[in-house]
């Protein structure tokens, strides 16, 4: 029975329930009137002043605009300003007679669940032993049904367990990104050029000999909500996880780094392994209106204590969701992060030494995750949330690899890689070596090398 | 030139006096009782009245002793119409109690019950609705509206962007003025507004969203000019702007779908005709909703270019998708049935049952079958007809799928065998000029899949063929298939036959002038 428990299956209960609407208050400062100004604004009325010296108007204009506003607007117009200003703050928030507070749906649905319910065993009329099996007739296939780096493919947990399943590489096809979307087509691309698997160039391991890798199909999605998604995903990912296997999740946009690591968490215990998170994005939105998305993913990890604050690493970041109150933000929760600004001053080589040294003081298990907008565009131009001046391909590769060879993985992830993008295919080649970065690690980890390790053909050609 | 804020001021002070009506109209909101808030549920009939449960199989008394652990529920189960979706026929399900013990049949029966139950809603268990986060302190930041005070005052209108006679600045829509408040809409005297809507949550290929909003601006110079079919400018003809886009949340279809229809109501409550450019086809929804608040239920009629039907309803749990939005419509009342004019359906998918649906309810649909039997000019006449009878306000829906992929391959589910651009803009153009169109919108462009541009371009050009039938009809050129004797036909000779008036006229001309010459 691969679903002991019906509460399982619809874990998106729990999820809801265990949502923390927490410190969802206005951090803004209060702002006192410059002494130049008071003049002008001795024509507001109390209500008026006290909205503006609390610092709320700020949230609508920036400090120096509203001196320009107070310095040169009229008598008249000023209180009309500000009365405006002070309608937009009554509007802010939410009304129940007035908004929306939860979607409604179809009740009467007659596939009211049709995400996430895999077909029950004595329905399944096909019959095989379980194990990984081939979909090839060849030896030495060069092409057929395309799977993640030509492996085996397994459906269902026994196959794992009968396999003995080092790694399942799972499709996630979520389609939610704030960005550019189709993050949907992200494990077909990948599985489509056939990069995966390629030996490592240190230790000139193959990893599909090192390992026992397989595909593990796509997760079922309901790519109208996030929140109707999550728990099937998560679910899943613990059901893989629990087999022994390390699930690596081929997404999907970037809502689904919240069901990927929080599946692992309950599969091996929440706080039980640390985060290494390359991105452009800190995801780390407080406050938005809907319960999980990409922009909130690393918030509800941290804020629902899947992962320790001070146990989280994220490289990479900048572009437009970074700002003083998430900067703040993260290093309050004890964040280890590292931005482009920290890499240009203190130069890759320096972070990558420290990443590794937060990495290898860490828990002794961690879970690896890339947003691909870490790369750089030159590098990865299909990424959802693309944003200019990031790391290289060989930056990331070179450190995922090092820390899928150092530290036990419990799980890693790749996501909103968006192939309509990728005219040229380089994207979806890079996403490739990404991940096959990490294989490569955990495969020199499980032969017992060091992750250092560099074989001697490798490195010299040994001639005088 | 000087710019007195005095004048501006006592402008501003006539205009709101004047607009008082709609301003009060704007702030009490409208709220219609599809407008759920709250936590409540939807509040219209769900379920989908065409699935009809059929009637229980009866299972042989050959496969009776296999049953024998059953208990009577779950032979029930078994020989209902439930069962078959997993059990197949009852002829598959005889095969299949043949091949199992009674041990197995129990564990076969029960595993489709527990599949069944999983995929039907439990109270208790599932979710009813998607709960957004409520104590979010910026809830509704995604659609407030910037207060008119933020800006230094202007007079009510439609605002040129560029320094140039208009030209030179950042791309609207045919590079017609900006606006944005309904004020300006009446102040302009506006016609036409046409307004981005990008919503990017259609299934298949998504980047419906603000890129395809913004790419039509770019690429439509085709919406200005002189239209050589009719010798009509629309430029010149109607007040055209710019509406901005609309908020969505692209998170929440359902969530965007009351913002639309209030900006679209906007519009179409000054007497302008919405021209809503998506986005997923999820907004024909508001947008005709929004056509019925204005002008009434069950008053507007709907032509439907599409090559899928989009009345899907009550599969998913969904209430709104780029498949859901005319069965909607119809299930709330705004639009009749017999209202429902589709053209172009061939997708995929589509049984028997729907068709029969669509006659029963009256809706007229014209398949690519109906072409391919008949030829595309009459099925063309015949739309033409059926949207010209007595009384119809027409809104049309123009899904880009319809036309063949080799024309618009940039949309989300495009099928081959569609209809080609000589025979849409003709149609298009008929329509506006022929009918009392009151509203528009183009859906489906995903400018990521168009690296040529050739989907953008075209449809602009679909855009520009409405706006020119609606400059027509501005004009009382409304006569069937109106096309201009100058540009259609050189007439220096009687070639088709029909222009030996024209010829005996020019002949009389001339030689009256060569009589007065000499």
């Amino acid at each position: 029975m691969i679903f002991p428990d019906m509460r399982i299956r619809f874990a998106l209960f729990t999820f809801v329930a265990t949502i923390v609407v927490a410190p969802f208050e206005s951090a803004l400062a209060e702002w006192s009137i410059p002494d130049e100004l008071q003049a002008a604004a001795s024509a507001l009325n109390d209500e008026q002043t006290t909205f503006i010296t609390s610092g709320d108007a700020l949230k609508f204009v920036p400090e120096r605009q509203l001196e320009h506003e107070l310095a040169t607007r009229n008598a008249d117009n000023l209180r009309r300003f500000v009365d405006d200003l002070m309608s937009l703050a009554a509007q802010m928030g939410y009304d129940r007679e007035r908004d929306m507070g939860a979607a409604p749906l179809n009740l009467n649905a007659t596939d009211f669940n049709y995400t996430g319910m895999p077909t029950p065993a004595p329905l399944r009329e096909f019959k095989r032993e379980p194990g990984p099996f081939s979909v090839h007739r060849y030896m030495y296939p060069k092409s057929g049904v395309p799977t993640f780096g030509g492996a085996k493919v397994a459906i269902w947990p026994e196959d794992l367990v009968a396999g003995n399943v080092d790694v399942a590489i799972i499709g996630v096809p979520s389609n939610m990104s704030s960005g550019r979307r189709d993050a949907l087509h992200g494990p077909f691309a990948m599985r489509a050029m056939n990069t995966i698997a390629t030996p490592d160039i240190q230790s000139l391991l193959n990893p599909l000999e090192a390992l026992s890798v397989v595909d593990y199909g796509n997760l079922a999605i309901d790519n109208m909500s996030v929140e109707r998604t999550v728990g099937h995903v998560t679910d899943m990912v613990a059901e893989t996880a629990g087999t022994g296997a390390i699930p690596m999740i081929v997404g999907g946009d970037t809502s689904m780094l919240y069901p990927g690591v929080k599946g692992i968490a309950q599969a091996h215990g929440s706080g039980s392994f640390g985060l290494l998170h390359f991105s452009a994005h800190p995801d780390a939105e407080r406050f938005a209106d809907h319960t999980v998305s990409d922009r909130q993913a690393l918030f509800l990890l941290l804020d629902q204590e899947f992962v320790a604050g001070d146990e989280t690493i994220q490289v990479g970041l900048r572009g437009p969701a970074v700002d003083v109150d998430t900067l703040q933000w993260l290093r309050d929760k004890g964040v280890r992060y590292h931005t482009m600004a920290e890499i240009q001053k203190r130069g890759y080589e320096n972070v990558l030494k420290r990443v590794l040294r937060e990495v290898d003081k860490g828990p002794d298990a961690f879970f690896v995750s890339i947003d691909v907008s870490a790369i750089d565009p030159g590098d990865m131009v299909a990424a959802g949330r693309a944003t200019a001046n990031g790391l290289s391909l060989e930056e990331v590769t070179r450190a995922i690899r090092q820390v899928c060879a150092a530290k036990e993985i419990v799980g890693f992830e790749i996501t909103d890689l968006a192939p309509m993008l990728d005219v040229s295919a380089m994207s979806v080649m890079h996403a490739n070596a990404v991940l096959n970065a990490c294989l490569n690690g955990i495969a020199v980890r499980k032969s017992g090398l060091d992750p250092d390790y560099v074989h001697p053909l490798a490195l010299d050609h040994g001639q005088r | 030139m000087t710019f007195n804020s005095n004048d501006v001021l006592a402008a501003l002070l006539v205009a709101s006096l004047l607009l008082a009506p709609y301003a009060l109209a704007q702030d009490a909101g409208v709220q219609t009782p599809e407008h759920v808030t709250g936590e409540r549920a939807y509040p219209f009939e769900t379920k989908d009245p065409r699935v009809e449960d059929g009637p229980p199989i009866e299972l042989p008394d050959s496969v009776a002793h296999k049953l024998a652990l059953l208990t009577p529920e779950e032979i029930s189960f078994l020989e209902s119409d439930d069962a078959r979706r997993y059990a197949g026929s009852p002829e598959d399900t005889v095969e299949a109690l043949e091949k199992r013990s009674p041990e197995e049949v129990k564990q076969w029966v029960n595993a489709m019950q527990e599949i069944f139950s999983a995929y039907r809603y439990v109270e208790g268990r599932d979710l009813p609705n998607i709960p957004f986060n409520t104590g979010s302190p910026e809830f509704n930041a995604w659609k407030m509206k910037r207060p008119r005070s933020m800006d230094p005052a202007r007079e009510p209108g439609a605002v040129p962007l560029g320094r140039y006679d208009g030209y030179g600045g950042p791309p609207t829509f045919g590079n017609y003025p900006l606006a944005l408040t309904m004020e300006d809409l009446v102040a302009a005297e506006v016609d036409v507004a046409i307004l981005g809507a990008p919503l990017n949550m259609g299934s298949g290929w998504r980047d419906s969203g603000e890129k395809a909003t913004t790419e039509l601006r770019r690429f439509s110079r085709p919406l200005r000019g002189m239209d050589q079919y009719a010798l009509v400018n629309a430029s010149r003809e109607l007040n055209i702007v710019d509406y901005g886009d609309v908020a969505v949340d692209n998170d929440s279809t359902e969530r965007s779908m009351q913002h639309v229809r209030d900006i679209v109501r906007e519009i179409a409550s000054t007497g302008a005709i919405p021209m809503i450019v998506g986005g997923d086809h999820s907004l024909e929804y508001p947008n005709v909703a929004a056509l019925a608040d204005v002008y009434g239920k069950e008053n507007v009629s709907v032509i439907h270019f599409d090559s899928h039907y989009d009345a899907w309803w009550g599969d998913e749990p969904h209430l709104i998708n780029h498949g859901y939005p005319v069965y909607r419509l119809i299930n709330e009342g705004h639009v009749r049935g017999a209202d429902y004019i589709q053209v172009g359906l061939r997708s995929s998918g589509l049984t028997a049952t729907a068709f029969k649906w669509m006659r029963e309810i009256g809706m007229r649909y014209h398949n690519m079958a109906e072409v391919e039997a008949r030829g595309w000019d009459a099925v063309i006449e015949r739309v033409v007809a059926e949207a010209s009878e007595e009384g119809r306000k027409i809104h049309i829906s123009f899904d880009i799928d319809v036309l063949d992929p080799a024309f618009t391959v940039a949309t989300g589910t495009p099928v081959p065998g569609g209809i080609n651009m000589r025979e849409a803009i003709t149609i298009v153009r008929r329509l506006c000029a022929e009918t009392n169109v009151v509203g528009f919108d183009l859906v489906e462009l995903h400018p990521a899949l168009d690296p040529t541009y050739r989907t953008t371009l075209n449809s602009a050009h679909i855009i520009k063929a409405c706006l020119v039938g609606l400059a027509m009809n501005r004009k009382g050129l409304t006569a069937v298939h109106y096309l201009d004797p100058l540009s259609s036909e050189h007439a220096l000779d009687d070639y088709y036959g029909d222009q030996q008036e024209y010829l005996d006229a020019t002949k009389a001309e001339e030689e009256a002038r060569q009589e007065a010459e000499e």
